[in-house]
């Protein structure tokens, strides 16, 4: 087809222009990753156990022979176990490695995230909760550009936690500069046991820079019904 | 003396297992409004117990500057995240810090009292008492509960009787503390040889009303306690009243039931004393208790003049110490030759578990039913607990190198996909296309201008037009030369004519067009500046790439040589651990034997002076009292 | 590296083969979960409550795979009510997880049999995927560590004296 002359060198122009945005955004896409959205954590810490029941019988065989001793804590020069300077010494060392494996720990964390989610690309969404009465939430849904990016189970810990003022990352993961909507719905139990479902959305910009929105579960006016908010955090 | 110790420290641990539901309520720290939504997520973990995973989050966020609102918040919490997970020295580092006079007093507060809960954790027991006596005003309930206890326990293993004593007067807090408080308030009078006072503390705590295990525990020291107090100060019959309190099935059961023997025999009863004692020596010999009896019912019989009786009793005696003696050393030898950790840790690599865990499996293993006396001890306490948290952070570690080997690959694939779009991207960025483009717009903004400024309405006309307008051109260029003459003339006027007609057109155009041509360039110059704002995106991108995947692929290899060194290191400390519990498992064992000997010494002799007597004919004399008779 | 057309015959046919082994492993109804981390999920209680596998890190877990329909499910639901009951105390967690596609008749079931363990629902058939469930019942034992040490894919009378001591081992870790 021959090229427009003359008159149309301006549409020429933006034809030209136009081709150069669209080469231009394929290769966007490709310089930003999309990762896969899901945040893997290190494993949680395990629970120390209350050893007082073994403790106690342990009791029974480990006291000394002159019985006549009142059974009680006082007096005691701290009377050294056997190698008590090996004790020091290896106390000191299993400190230290204690030391390094928890910075270990931060920096793979540090990679991890910076890894799968660049801060160019990153996006937070954090929950929290303020209301008057206890409010049991049940789930949480959460659509961005309308693809279920997660749905999430509440457990009684979880809502406690959120309750005494945690704010949990409900979810970490990449989008492309420009225009989003994040949808949320939330489900709960409220006081009276009444069933709560409440949806919230956002039209937010993403531009280059980390992005976090909060999903606020709020009770303001103390009518023990709970409201949703969504904030963003520019 | 270091049953008192161990005993004590269990007091600590039961204290630390009461606050240990209170250890993560926000009351204790000030109530606080999260700021910056990455420290609310560490407070998230921190509600739920999840200290180790808190801690990681909590250093990272700091790394990346996300908790500017937060700063002093964070550094107690920090150290109060490292004293829970047996990481002292950072934790005092942290809380020192926090000691400078420019921070509010509650902050300071709260950093002393962790400070002393480390000294005194760490045995260092007057700097635990200096800097719990820091605190000014008062701390939340449950840590000043937790402040009052340590201060007087601190005080009391030091000595200083009457201080603690009026701290403990003083206390006033939640009931299980109160408990508490009022025990170590007994032991610290009965002391001070205050037994009147003594008693009315302990018999408190010796009749208090609870389900709760920890309280009856308690409850049964309390008795015990004052029943053997009781037994020192030679007051026989008042000492059967707590004792009996004690609980038959109950950990301190034993050694009532031998106070109780005593009290009988201090008033002259042994035939009662005799029951109690009988019972005790049923029950297992590992218990020193029990070991007592067997030479406490004997020496009954011989002061009830049973001689033959008490010569059975004995011999049986040391019948049971030889054969437990041989037992004894069957477990020293096989824990000394590692056979037994040998054989518990073959092909059990997987679970990280060390060879204690596994003894309490095999209850037919003769060495496993001591453990339960070396389980108690407060080094070994210790040590399982840093051994615990060995493997833990093993396993974490594990996950982490697995981890690794995907990030690898992942950082891999950037490459490549770089490697293949780089070129690309570096000869756009090269050939300043942008640039070049809003040079060719400014171009043609220049161009329209000029063409509005001439009224140049040719230039904008249709390509038809500027035809025949050229044509016209032309024609009239041609006719410039041409004679003067009618023909020539009439064709010059029908020229005149139609260019007037055609310009006439571009005329009436020239407006629609010109209009049209701005609009035009104002698409244009949206497009362009899109553009422009994508190039600059992507040269941002393009100039970060090297970096990032180089500088990642290098942490990445650094990383892994460090989880590789850790994990050397780990199974090191491991291996020290379990020596090291070993070595306290073999010296439990040790005392044992020795405390055997001496009552087996004691055996013989009563013995032989029993035979020798018979033999000579004289009355059997009073048998000398075992070791553990109050005098 | 050669194409593979150029390969020999036999070169190809090894390819083909241990191509086809791969397969078959992949697919082998092993408990390729034993000594592995058990994976972690959320799910519906039947009675309400969202229950989180890793928040039990610590203790010991049990998990039986269990259907409305299958006869040999129930006896096994009561033997594991029974040593729910005597090891609760010690540090003992139990779920069942109904696999029914009709959720009502497991809904039915829970209500007309009460058990002291939690049951859960889940409806998309997700945890018992992650878990490769292929027979009912399935028993997982899982340690405190959050290992999977033990599966049961059968459940015979011979099997609780079994069950019991092992769990007995893990509840002593």
């Amino acid at each position: 087809m021959p090229v427009t002359k003359k008159i149309g060198r301006i549409r020429d122009c933006l034809v030209a222009a136009c081709a150069l945005l669209i080469s231009m955004q394929a290769l966007a896409a490709d310089t930003t990753s999309s990762a896969p959205a899901a945040p893997s954590s290190a494993p949680a810490s395990a629970k120390s156990k209350a050893v007082a029941s073994q403790v106690e019988a342990a009791l029974a065989a480990a006291d000394a022979a002159q019985g006549s001793a009142p059974a009680a804590p006082a007096t005691l020069t701290t009377t050294t176990a056997p190698g008590a300077a090996d004790t020091r010494s290896l106390d000191e060392d299993t400190q230290t490695l204690k030391k390094d494996v928890v910075d270990l720990n931060r920096d793979l964390f540090v990679l991890e995230e910076e890894l799968l989610f660049p801060a160019n690309t990153q996006v937070a969404v954090y929950v929290s909760m303020d209301v008057g009465e206890f409010f049991a939430l049940d789930s949480i849904t959460l659509k961005i550009d309308n693809k279920e990016v997660t749905n999430y189970l509440y457990t009684p810990r979880e809502v406690d936690a959120l309750l005494k003022g945690g704010v949990q990352r409900l979810y970490l993961g990449n989008l492309k500069v420009g225009n989003h909507e994040l949808v949320a719905f939330f489900s709960g139990k409220g006081p009276d046991n009444r069933d709560y479902r409440r949806g919230a959305s956002l039209k937010f910009d993403k531009s280059i820079g980390a992005k976090y929105l909060e999903l606020k579960i709020e009770d303001r006016q103390r009518k023990m019904q709970p409201e949703f908010e969504i904030k963003d955090w520019e | 003396m270091r049953v008192l110790r161990q005993l004590s420290c269990v007091l600590l641990a039961a204290l630390a297992g009461v606050a240990q539901a209170a250890q993560h309520d926000p009351e204790k720290l000030a109530p606080i409004r999260v700021q910056d939504l990455q420290y609310g997520d560490v407070l998230f973990h921190y509600y739920q117990q999840d200290d180790f995973e808190a801690l990681t989050r909590l250093l990272a966020y700091q790394h990346w500057n996300q908790l500017p609102h937060h700063e002093l918040d964070s550094q107690l919490l920090l150290g109060g995240l490292y004293l829970s997970l047996g990481l002292y020295n950072e934790a005092g580092e942290r809380f020192t810090k926090l000691l400078t006079p420019d921070l509010p007093q509650g902050v300071r507060n709260r950093a002393w009292f962790y400070l002393g809960q480390i000294w005194y954790a760490r045995g260092y027991l007057d700097k635990a008492i200096d800097a719990l006596r820091q605190v000014q005003g008062h701390l939340p309930l449950q840590q000043e509960a937790q402040k009052t206890h340590l201060l007087a326990n601190a005080l009391l293993r030091q000595g200083h009787f009457d201080e603690a004593i009026a701290l403990l007067r003083s206390f006033n807090g939640p009931p299980d503390w109160l408990a508490f408080a009022q025990f170590n308030m007994g032991v610290a009078l009965v002391r001070q040889q205050k037994m009147d006072e003594a008693d009315s503390s302990l018999t408190a705590v010796g009749t208090l009303v609870s389900t709760q295990p920890e309280m009856l525990a308690l409850r049964d020291r309390a008795n015990l306690a004052l029943g053997f107090a009781y037994l020192q100060a030679n007051e026989p019959a008042k000492a059967r009243v707590p004792l009996e309190r004690v609980r038959l099935n109950g950990a301190y059961s034993n050694k009532a039931l031998l106070g109780l023997g005593w009290a009988d025999a201090a008033l002259g009863d042994y035939q009662a004393a005799l029951a109690p004692w009988t019972e005790l020596r049923n029950r297992s010999l590992l218990d020193s208790a029990v070991q007592e009896s067997y030479l406490a019912v004997p020496y009954a019989y011989g002061k009830l003049e049973s001689n033959s009786q008490a010569a059975e009793y004995y011999e049986s005696a040391l019948t049971s110490f030889a054969a437990e003696q041989k037992a004894l050393d069957g477990a020293i030898g096989r824990i000394q030759s590692g056979k037994m950790l040998e054989e518990l840790l073959a092909g059990d690599e997987q679970t990280h578990y060390g060879w204690f865990w596994q003894l309490r499996n095999l209850p037919d293993e003769p060495e496993s039913r001591y453990l339960y006396a070396i389980m108690a001890g407060h080094d070994f306490q210790e040590g399982l607990k840093n051994y615990r948290d060995l493997t833990f952070l093993g396993s974490t570690l594990d996950a982490w190198s697995d981890s690794a080997q995907t990030f690898g690959d992942m950082i891999d694939t950037r490459e490549r996909a770089y490697a293949q779009r780089l070129p690309q991207v570096d000869q756009l960025l090269a050939s300043g296309a942008v640039d070049q483009l809003q040079h060719r717009r400014d171009d043609l903004a220049a161009r329209l201008t000029s063409i509005e400024t001439r009224e140049d309405v040719a230039a904008l006309g249709s390509p038809a037009e500027r035809a025949h307008w050229e044509q016209i051109r032309k024609l009239e260029d041609a006719l410039a030369n041409a004679p003067h003459d009618d023909a020539t003339n009439a064709l010059r006027d029908r020229l005149r004519l139609v260019k007037g007609v055609l310009f006439y057109q571009l005329v009436d155009a020239f407006k629609a067009r010109q209009w049209q041509e701005q609009r035009t360039l104002k698409d244009l110059d949206l497009a362009l500046h899109e553009a422009q704002s994508r190039w600059i995106r992507v040269d941002r991108a393009r100039r970060s790439v090297p970096t990032n995947t180089g500088e990642f692929a290098a942490r990445l290899a650094a990383l892994k040589t460090r989880i590789t060194e850790l994990q050397a290191r780990l199974a090191g400390a491991e291996k020290s651990q379990q020596a090291y519990l070993q070595q306290i498992a073999v010296a439990e064992l040790s005392d044992q034997k020795d405390r055997l000997d001496t009552y087996e010494v004691q055996a013989r002799f009563a013995l032989a002076t029993m035979y020798d007597k018979a033999a000579s004919g004289q009355p059997a004399p009073k048998p000398a009292p075992p070791p553990g008779a109050p005098q | 590296m050669k194409s593979f057309r150029v390969w020999s015959l036999p070169q190809r046919c090894i390819a083909a083969a241990t191509l086809t082994i791969l397969c078959l492993t992949a697919f082998a109804q092993g408990p390729a979960l034993l000594g592995q981390s058990a994976p972690d999920f959320a799910l519906r209680s039947f009675s309400g409550t969202n229950v989180r596998l890793s928040e039990d890190r610590g203790d010991v877990v049990v998990i039986t795979f269990w259907g409305s329909q299958c006869g040999v499910c129930r006896k096994q639901l009561d033997m594991l009510d029974r040593s729910f009951a005597t090891y609760r105390s010690a540090g003992l967690h139990m779920y069942g997880v109904s696999v029914d596609d009709d959720a009502a008749h497991a809904r039915q079931y829970v209500s007309a049999h009460p058990l002291a363990f939690a049951m859960l629902e889940d409806p998309a058939k997700e945890v018992a995927r992650l878990y490769q469930i292929d027979n009912l019942p399935t028993t997982v034992l899982i340690d405190r560590g959050g290992i999977v040490r033990h599966v049961y894919r059968d459940f015979g009378p011979r099997d609780e004296a079994l069950y019991l001591s092992q769990l007995r081992e893990l509840l002593n870790e």
